[in-house]
């Protein structure tokens, strides 16, 4: 007998190390600017733990990936605010499409296509864009610490939606197009 | 490839490498924090020449640290060049329109430089002495007093000691996937956006229903070997409490009291504003 949990906390785990890899991997992923910021395929394994196992799974393989990330040495900070917002806050926040899991399980159910399209790619708007704000928000903080009275909130929004506007259509794009194909990654076995 | 996965570990047994990495973690905030409270350019110069003794210390080659500098270095010099066109102040050596450079500005440029160069350089230090697998362990620690507050962090713990040991693996799985598709004539990094992604489709499916399937006897194996999440566990690896440590705290206190120091008495009084 297996229990459910102990399948959630290392389907999480795996995913996340997943994440780090398609990150680190050349080829698969674009880097936009030198100090991170890149178009990757890293947030596609977050948004599968948030389809498959709703709002909580998503949110922990998020945080797991942010800390992940500062524990591999692959994490930018300048500034502790900037720190906190760029890794835990904005990886964390890609789970909240979570939230839109029981309608895709449900509409991949019924077959219904569109439908569940369209609720991945929701699910994965509403993700990315408060990752944005995240990262807006840290750009603002790192900046304002340098610069005063310069159009930093311009310069964040501008740097900021480089690389994640891009991002986001790759991303319903793959999340879509995998689950389409392979059915059974949305379904949890356990 | 190894060498970004493992962290940025260096292999060593410099007095840095031995040191708690619980302390090392600590004190590199502790540092970057202190870098806000410096006020003038004597202050500045003390904390480098802190830096540069760690970096001695850590036994690893100065090119290392240039390295991780590297990447960053336009970020910093576009930061530089803001500080140092913008501000105002003191002598004005020259000046078109809004654009100026003042005494003001150059100094504020190079404390801009300096608080960027020593925040990279010290979490370097930190990146190269400590295994990743031991900052895993020094976060656990801090996040300990959580519990409290019925946070699963040693659940936590777990996960990220799991995806840090399979990063590696799962590197070199996509690696073959790759060299698979690439066998069967397809170019990576050729095309446009668009055709690229198509190409990568079929890299990462695989991939995913084989972690999928990795989850699930993992979790098996687990269970049949005992683990229920939210009991006690012992831990293999302990950290350890040393003098040394002791040592580093005194040297962090010699640190900020030197930071006081020259805050409150300008002797160089060439570097302040």
């Amino acid at each position: 007998m297996q229990s459910k949990r102990t399948l959630f906390l290392i389907e999480i785990a795996i995913f996340t190390a997943l994440a780090l890899a398609l990150d680190l991997l050349p080829f698969l992923s674009f880097k936009v600017w030198a100090q991170g910021g890149s178009i990757s395929f890293a947030m596609i394994p977050i948004f599968i733990v948030a389809f498959r196992w709703g709002l909580k799974g998503g949110l922990l393989a998020g945080f797991l990936y942010g800390m992940l990330q500062i524990a591999t040495g692959t994490a930018w900070i300048a500034h502790p605010v900037q720190g906190a917002l760029d890794y835990p806050v904005a990886f964390t926040v890609l789970g909240l499409a979570g939230l839109f899991a029981p309608a895709v399980q449900s509409a991949l159910k019924n077959d219904n296509t569109k439908r569940f399209i369209g609720m991945v790619t929701l699910g994965v708007l509403v993700g990315v864009l408060l990752r944005f704000v995240a990262h807006y928000l840290a750009g603002v903080v790192f900046f304002e610490s340098l610069i005063d009275g310069m159009n930093i909130w311009m310069y964040s929004l501008v740097y900021n939606g480089s690389y994640l506007l891009p991002s986001f259509f790759i991303n319903v794009l793959a999340v879509s197009f995998l689950f389409n194909k392979r059915p059974s990654l949305v379904a949890t076995t356990a | 490839m190894n060498k970004l996965i493992l962290g940025r570990y260096f292999p060593g047994e410099s007095y840095l490498h031995r040191l708690d990495p619980r302390l090392k973690l600590v004190a590199a905030l502790y540092f970057i924090g202190l870098l806000f409270f410096v006020e003038n350019g004597q202050g500045y110069i003390w904390l480098f020449l802190f830096t540069f003794l760690l970096m001695r210390l850590s036994g690893v080659s100065y090119s290392v640290y240039l390295k991780g500098v590297k990447p960053l270095i336009w970020l910093i010099l576009f930061a530089v060049m803001l500080r140092v066109l913008f501000t105002g102040g003191g002598t004005i050596y020259f000046s078109l329109g809004p654009i100026m450079i003042s005494r003001f500005g150059l100094l504020s440029g190079f404390y801009t430089f300096s608080r960027f160069i020593m925040i990279i350089l010290i979490s370097t230090v930190v990146t190269l002495t400590t295994k990743s697998i031991d900052l895993t362990d020094a976060i656990h620690a801090l996040f300990k007093p959580l519990r409290l507050l019925r946070i699963p962090v040693d659940d936590f713990a777990l996960m990220l000691s799991i995806s840090l040991r399979f990063v590696p693996n799962l590197l070199d799985e996509t690696q073959k996937v790759m060299d698979a598709q690439r066998a069967r004539g397809v170019v990576f990094g050729e095309g446009n956006l668009i055709e690229q992604m198509k190409k990568l489709v079929p890299i990462v499916l695989p991939l995913f229903v084989s972690s999928l399937k990795r989850a699930e006897e993992m979790a098996d194996v687990m269970e049949v070997k005992g683990y229920r999440s939210g009991e006690k566990r012992s831990s293999f690896r302990q950290l350890k409490w040393h003098l040394r440590d002791v040592a580093a705290i005194v040297c962090l206190i010699v640190l900020t009291l030197g930071v006081t120091f020259f805050n409150t008495f300008d002797f160089v009084l060439l570097f302040n504003i």
